[in-house]
């Protein structure tokens, strides 16, 4: 699996991706985790407002922090 | 073993105990431009944060918790008619755009795969330039006149400078579109949200009112009531948390750096050299304005901080023309804030971008120079 994280590195990207950890430690499963931190890349999900949380190539959710249990629900 | 963080700390006492190690004992430019550096703060204290600041960072709060960004992105989108998406791009900076970090990607977004290069552009200038706060601080601290300039020149030379960049660079989007949610209905009538922004501006505009103090203040604290009876009634619990919490990461942003600024631009003050800021910006020439307009597109201004630096230029003789040029270029671009836009649109784009910014500045301060 593999779950990436878009943002420019804001303070609340950095929040997502410590949730995103937490979440794949949680869940026990194997997944790798990628951040994405070009502007035209993130662009490029059709994403507008960051930080945005993509696995498997689907957007899950963008512009908030997801916790880590909606994170744990999506993988 | 000492982390980050702690180094940081170090780091900070060692560079205060420094600064005071090293100030020049009883210098009489020293006393003075300390004492004015708090005479400022006084001011800032007594006449502008309670009646202006406070009731501002309240409503940039309150307009990311009510206002729904799905309906104005949609007017971003590559359906919308072009007239639509400059007029809103020019003035949602207020609404979609807090915060810089938050700026960058929804330029991009609407450049690549919604209206297009012009409203972005337009976006991306008045974001900064546009907001709640900084409108109506330079009513409070500069003068009426100067703050409504602001506004209106700052609309204006978004989509001229947006329609300019679209006219000289033709860009194609791409196809796809961007992913808006509908976001859910915040459950409070239009009447509600209404007359809640309209009472929370409204003591802004009650301030900025030359009446006696007494009427004025009463008029504010009624409204103030008003407002609070309205959110106990008709806001949700939760509506209510969130717009506080937002109006705190606001106030958490923002104040420290405005204090900071206010004490740096009052002890500047008296060291700033007369003679030169007369002669340079005092008059509302067109080497004045563009002087003024450079050094705001390069200089950095913390969120605010443009206002108590360019209230300490003007008590040295600067002119309104070329101080609204530099309100103008000021927030809008810096030097850090130019490399960031130049990975996203390349140098000659961004050269030109700031060199349009410049010209235009340049001019809507020779305008208003010569009607004020």
């Amino acid at each position: 699996m593999k779950i990436e994280i878009l943002g420019t590195g804001c303070p609340k990207c950095k929040l997502l991706e410590e949730n995103a950890k937490k979440a794949i430690a949680e869940s026990g499963k194997k997944a790798e985790l990628v951040k994405v931190t070009e502007i035209g890349d993130i662009v490029s999900y059709g994403v507008m407002s960051t930080p945005a949380i993509v696995i498997d190539g689907k957007v899950k959710s963008y512009g908030k922090v997801a916790s880590v249990e909606e994170i744990k629900g999506w993988i | 073993m000492m982390d980050k963080k702690d180094l940081k700390i170090l780091a900070i006492i060692i560079a205060t105990f420094g600064i005071f190690y090293f100030v020049p004992e009883n210098s009489e430019w020293f006393n003075n431009s300390a004492v004015s550096g708090l005479n400022l703060l006084n001011e800032y204290a007594k006449q502008h944060v309670l009646t202006c600041l406070v009731p501002a960072l309240f409503i940039a709060g309150a307009i990311v918790v009510l206002i729904r960004k799905d309906k104005v992105l949609r007017y971003l989108g590559s359906g919308a008619k072009k007239y639509v998406s400059y007029s809103i791009a020019s003035v949602s900076g207020s609404i979609l755009a807090v915060c810089s970090c938050t700026i960058l990607p929804l330029f991009a977004g609407i450049r690549k795969r919604g209206a297009g290069l012009g409203p972005a552009i337009t976006f991306l200038f008045s974001g900064p330039a546009i907001n709640i706060a900084a409108i109506f601080l330079t009513m409070s601290v500069l003068g009426v006149k100067i703050g409504i300039a602001r506004i209106i020149a700052a609309v204006a030379l978004s989509i001229l400078v947006g329609v300019t960049m679209a006219v000289l660079f033709r860009e194609k989007t791409d196809d796809g579109e961007l992913l808006i949610e509908e976001e859910k209905g915040k459950d409070l009538s239009y009447l509600t949200i209404g007359l809640f922004f309209a009472l929370m501006v409204g003591m802004l505009i009650v301030n900025g009112l030359q009446i006696s103090r007494l009427i004025r203040n009463i008029v504010m604290v009624i409204m103030a009531f008003l407002v609070i009876v309205l959110v106990i009634v008709k806001f949700s619990r939760e509506i209510r948390e969130s717009w506080l919490s937002e109006t705190w990461n606001f106030s958490k942003m923002i104040l420290p750096l405005l204090f900071i600024g206010v004490f740096v631009a009052g002890f500047i003050m008296p060291l700033l050299p007369e003679k030169v800021i007369y002669g340079l910006v005092g008059q509302n020439t067109v080497l004045g304005n563009l002087a003024a307009s450079i050094f705001g597109a390069f200089m950095y201004f913390s969120t605010l901080t443009e206002i108590p630096i360019l209230q300490a230029l003007m008590s040295k003789g600067m002119h309104e023309g070329p101080a609204l040029a530099l309100l103008l270029a000021g927030p809008s671009l810096s030097l850090p804030n130019m490399l960031v836009v130049r990975r996203v649109l390349g140098n000659a784009k961004t050269l030109v971008y700031v060199g349009l910014v410049i010209a235009y500045s340049t001019t809507a301060g020779l305008i208003f120079g010569g009607i004020i």
